[in-house]
């Protein structure tokens, strides 16, 4: 994958709640400026690996023997054959980089961590379109993490493992199953042979409803 | 023969190789337990063993990387089942021709201040794998593949604290030369061999053609035997193989006898063939002796100070003095201490002394606190600051590095009290040159109690390059003779004893006018005498310029670079003017009222217009008929979508700047006293570690001028209860991110109402809503921010 060099400032924009069109060039310039600090400190790593799935009564079933429980992922993955579990992360010294900035500033703050949730967005990107030439000929449904819809968050920990991903890329999972360091993804992309339904990517699923800050702005998350 | 005679012996040790992938190639399926095959696959990891044992391996590792009780749980076993048996095969194919070692890997989760696992938690991981394995019966400890310093403290601590085996330690290195989470092999060595490590290591990551340039590193900074121990290369592009071959593994890794490296093994991808020709390669080879000159020099996880030029250590996180210090003590507001630690590292500290004792407070757990918040904001190392040996020791457990202890003295009872401790942790320690009689006149005197002092720690076993020792400066207004003892007795500590020296400088002008003239000035004579870590303010230019012209000036300063970045574009005056930079930046503010400025949002400007205000204004009229006005109208603005979330927070970081100067002004004023409002107790819930929504709530409230007691994130709901009840607060705020951690925002909501207490609670985050609030018992529900304030006037006013 090359390396990250620039990030999207209406996008940044949007995870702050502003809409980009609205934005001030102060603001703009705000987030631009977090943009290349934040570009300064990221460490991108990921990990992937394809696995068999089949369909079972309580979710699906990954070659390794873990359930992904729940209905939803089963409807998403409908058609699959197979799927590419990945994750990312941007590292630990992005957590540090946001955790000295609410001491100083907090709008700056609060800048970078958009800046930061656009990166692993961009990095995700880059990632399934790796996958997408990976496999010629397939389609994929749009991806997949923990937390989306019925899917428990509780996987994270066995789905890094499936990646040994603690030791490759040093992102762990907390008791509570949250990833760490915080900029961080796991994602499933089915791998389908020929055409599938492509489904849109929404916040249906999403407990908060589309209540939050980003649905405000008028984008979307984009990340579990 | 035993680990420690073994190291002693000439010659290299060779370890064993890659586990993981010789019980796949054995059968292990994708989603079997590699921890459990001493139960599933007996023969298989004996065989395994046994190959290692005959390609030449002296020190066999157990198949126990992963058996720590958090990995175990997804597999229904217990330590206590899994260790003794791995133990056994590994027993078994040794045949007393090799030694076994309990290998500990990571536990799995991340530690704070990256992840949420607690120290003390970590320690007793550990120690149940090394209590369990020492009842079995290992020759030695390999802790391995760590990429966590705290970590590898906590195993370390759990081997020393439940056992007298030697222990390796080895992290794991990306090719920056740093681990995943940004710590050097630099601060690694100094610490790990303060606390008792018996060899230090690299290993996995990387292959063996990247070792030479960690292990240089590595033998720049401890004088421990060094073990090396990589993959098989790199990872193969292609595949999930590795790059390099047995042949090419063992040639480069025989070329680290030049790097004086002790230990040889390989990690991921190597096998026995490995191994065996590793052991033939390092045959012909004689291990060269790296002369090893450690200096002194103190370190956090990612940076390391060496003393070997003026270390300025900022002294302003100390309550002595400074009555907003205390204010934020006894409110529990480690955020006012942060920024004091930030403000000082930016203006040029290098070490940051922490103190935080005052009577009315817990000073260990406060200490506690503050440690683990520094180093989740900053990685200057620090100076652990108390006159209470258990205050002491609280703070150097958590701390992650070498720290410096300040202080002992020449009174026995101290030095038995502390040094033990500093001989523990790995800390350095200063030494006043003071006893029971008090402080000697002399120099000489104070040289001879520098002398026992430095005499009982050498006994302890901590290095005489760990010792630092201050010579104490008296106020030259009482005393005048006392200056010149002083710096005589910096001068002849320095040269007869050969130890780094400390010293308080501002103490010196009490009681004088210009006092930055005189401190500047003794400051400079001190430093020409000998001084190595002057215990100042940085924010005091002067302080600052002193230190690098002193640098310039002894050829210190290369090139001057140092100088020139600090001074190229300075406005310097020579005169004396009183006072340091909030004085010069009290300039008037240009033509925008204060009003203006907030709702603008700049933050610079608000504090000198504050100021300006108060000289006619009093601090109440200027809170509620100017900044809450001007607040209200941004947030109406922000309701209706005029304006979004940045603005808002730059708008109360204007006012935040405001409301600090009138708190400075009602904290100067005799018997002034904080703005007696209602405290309002925010928490992040357990198991949540998502905090910025709660941390820009309390920015607004205490903007508003509500005094918040933040207690940070992954919260115990008792620590809610003991704040709100300590603090008498009328409101609670509770955030929560994510689906799994609303149940704890719940217990936390019903423990407050059985204990009776009470407050109103708010809660918010993300996927809240307001029916849910109400299931859970919360009194309201706050959409974002701006609601929260809403809140808090209502219930507060």
């Amino acid at each position: 994958m090359t390396a990250l060099t620039r990030l999207n400032t209406d996008e940044i924009l949007r995870y702050m709640g502003c809409p980009p069109e609205r934005a001030d060039a102060g603001l703009r310039a705000q987030a631009e400026d977090c943009a290349g600090e934040l570009l300064g400190v990221v460490r991108p790593r990921w990990r992937e690996r394809t696995v068999e799935l089949s369909f079972e009564a309580g979710g699906v079933r990954l070659e390794n023997g873990l359930l992904l429980p729940g209905e939803d992922l089963k409807r998403h993955l409908a058609g699959c054959g197979r799927a590419a579990v990945f994750c990312a992360t941007l590292g630990a010294e992005t957590d540090a980089l946001i955790r000295r900035a609410e001491r100083l500033d907090m709008g700056r703050a609060l800048a970078l961590d958009c800046c930061a949730s656009a990166a692993v967005e961009e990095i995700c990107d880059r990632i399934e379109e790796e996958l997408h030439s990976k496999f010629p000929g397939c389609s994929f449904p749009f991806r997949y993490s923990p937390g989306y819809g019925d899917l428990p968050l509780s996987v994270q920990g066995p789905l890094l493992d499936l990646l040994d991903a603690p030791r490759r890329v040093g992102l762990c999972a907390s008791a509570s199953h949250i990833l760490t360091p915080r900029k961080s993804v796991t994602a499933i992309l089915g791998v389908a042979q020929g055409e599938i339904a492509q489904q849109k990517r929404s916040c249906l699923g999403c407990p908060a409803q589309g209540s939050c800050q980003y649905r405000k702005a008028g984008g979307h998350c984009g990340i579990s | 023969m035993e680990f420690r005679e073994l190291l002693k012996a000439s010659g290299p040790i060779l370890l064993d190789g890659g586990m993981g992938t010789m019980l796949q190639a054995r059968g292990l399926k994708l989603g079997e337990h590699p921890e459990l095959a001493a139960l599933e696959h007996p023969d298989w990891l004996l065989d395994i063993h046994r190959a290692y044992v005959e390609a030449g391996t002296q020190i066999l590792c157990a198949n126990t990387f992963g058996a720590n009780r958090e990995k175990l749980k997804r597999t229904g076993r217990t330590v206590e089942e899994v260790i003794p048996p791995s133990i056994a095969v590994a027993r078994q194919a040794a045949d007393g021709k090799a030694l076994v070692a309990l290998d500990l890997g990571p536990i799995g989760q991340l530690l704070e201040p990256t992840g949420s696992l607690d120290f003390e938690t970590a320690v007793d991981i550990f120690a149940q794998q090394v209590r369990s394995a020492a009842r079995a019966g290992v020759d030695l400890v390999k802790i391995e593949t760590m990429t966590d310093l705290q970590e590898c403290r906590a195993a370390l601590l759990a081997v020393k604290e439940n056992s007298d085996l030697p222990v390796i330690v080895s992290l794991t290195y990306e090719e920056r030369g740093r681990t995943f989470l940004g710590h050097s092999p630099a601060c690694a060595a100094l610490t790990l061999e303060g606390m008792g490590a018996d060899v230090i290591g690299i290993n996995c990551s990387l292959g063996p053609r990247e070792m030479p340039v960690l292990v240089e590193e590595l033998t720049r900074w401890t004088t421990l035997p060094i073990s090396v121990k990589p993959n098989a290369g790199l990872p193969d592009p292609g595949g999930a193989g590795y790059d390099i071959t047995a042949d090419e593994f063992a040639a480069a890794m025989a070329d680290l006898t030049q790097l004086g490296v002790k230990l040889y093994g390989g990690c991921c991808g190597t096998t026995p063939e490995y191994i065996a020709k590793l052991k033939k390669a390092l045959e012909d080879r004689v291990i060269r002796a790296v002369p090893r000159n450690i200096p002194a020099a103190v370190c956090s996880p990612a940076r390391a100070v060496p003393v070997d030029r003026v270390r300025v250590i900022g002294e302003r996180i100390n309550p002595t003095g400074k009555k907003r210090m205390k204010q934020a003590l006894l409110q529990d507001d480690v955020d006012f201490m942060l920024s004091q630690a930030l403000e000082q590292v930016e203006a040029g500290a290098d070490i940051l002394d922490v103190n935080v004792g005052l009577p009315e407070i817990d000073e260990g757990a406060m200490m506690v606190k503050v440690v683990k918040a520094l180093q989740g904001v900053t990685d200057v190392p620090l100076q652990l600051d108390s006159t209470r040996p258990e205050v002491l020791e609280r703070a150097l457990r958590v701390y992650c590095g070498k720290a410096i202890v300040n202080s002992v003295n020449g009174d026995e009872e101290t030095l038995d009290a502390i040094l033990p401790l500093v001989k523990k942790y790995g800390a350095a320690v200063v030494g006043l040159t003071l006893d029971k009689k008090g402080i000697p006149k002399t120099a000489l005197e104070r040289l001879d109690i520098a002398r026992r002092i430095l005499n009982r720690a050498l006994n302890y076993g901590i290095r005489q390059e760990d010792v630092y020792i201050d010579c104490l400066t008296l106020t030259v207004s009482a005393e005048q003779e006392a200056a010149c003892q002083t710096l005589e007795a910096v001068r002849r500590v320095k040269k007869e004893l050969g130890l780094k020296t400390v010293l308080g400088v501002s103490n010196i002008s009490f009681g004088l006018p210009a006092r930055p003239l005189v401190n500047q000035n003794f400051l400079t004579m001190a430093m020409a005498m000998g001084l190595d870590l002057p215990i100042i303010n940085p924010n005091l230019d002067a302080m600052m310029a002193a230190v690098r012209s002193y640098h310039l000036l002894m050829n210190i300063d290369r090139e001057a670079r140092d100088f020139i970045a600090a001074y190229a574009n300075a406005d310097v005056s020579t005169s004396i003017t009183a006072g340091g930079k909030t004085l010069q930046s009290a300039a008037p503010a240009g033509e925008r009222t204060l009003a203006q400025i907030v709702e603008a949002g700049l933050k610079g400007e608000a504090g000198p217009a504050a100021r300006k205000l108060l000289e006619t204004a009093s601090p109440m009229e200027v809170v509620d008929g100017i900044l809450i006005p001007a607040l209200d109208r941004v947030g109406a603005d922000f309701e209706a979508g005029r304006v979004f979330l940045p603005q808002l927070i730059q708008a109360a970081g204007a006012a935040q700047a405001a409301f600090e100067v009138i708190r400075e002004q009602l904290s100067a004023q005799p018997g002034g006293q904080e703005m007696a409002r209602g405290v309002v107790v925010v928490a992040t819930v357990k198991g949540d570690i998502h905090d910025i929504g709660k941390n820009i709530v309390k920015v607004l409230l205490e903007n508003y001028g509500y005094p918040v007691v933040d207690l940070g994130r992954d919260v115990e709901p008792a620590a809610v209860v003991e704040a709100v009840r300590k603090h008498a607060a009328p409101l609670v705020g509770l955030s929560a991110l994510m689906t799994t951690t609303l149940g704890s925002m719940e217990t936390t909501i019903r423990l407050l109402r059985e204990e009776g207490l009470p407050c109103k609670v708010v809660v918010g985050g993300a996927v809240l809503t307001a029916d849910y609030a109400k299931k859970i018992g919360a009194d309201f529900y706050a959409k974002d921010a701006k609601e929260s304030v809403d809140v808090a006037r209502q219930v507060i006013g």
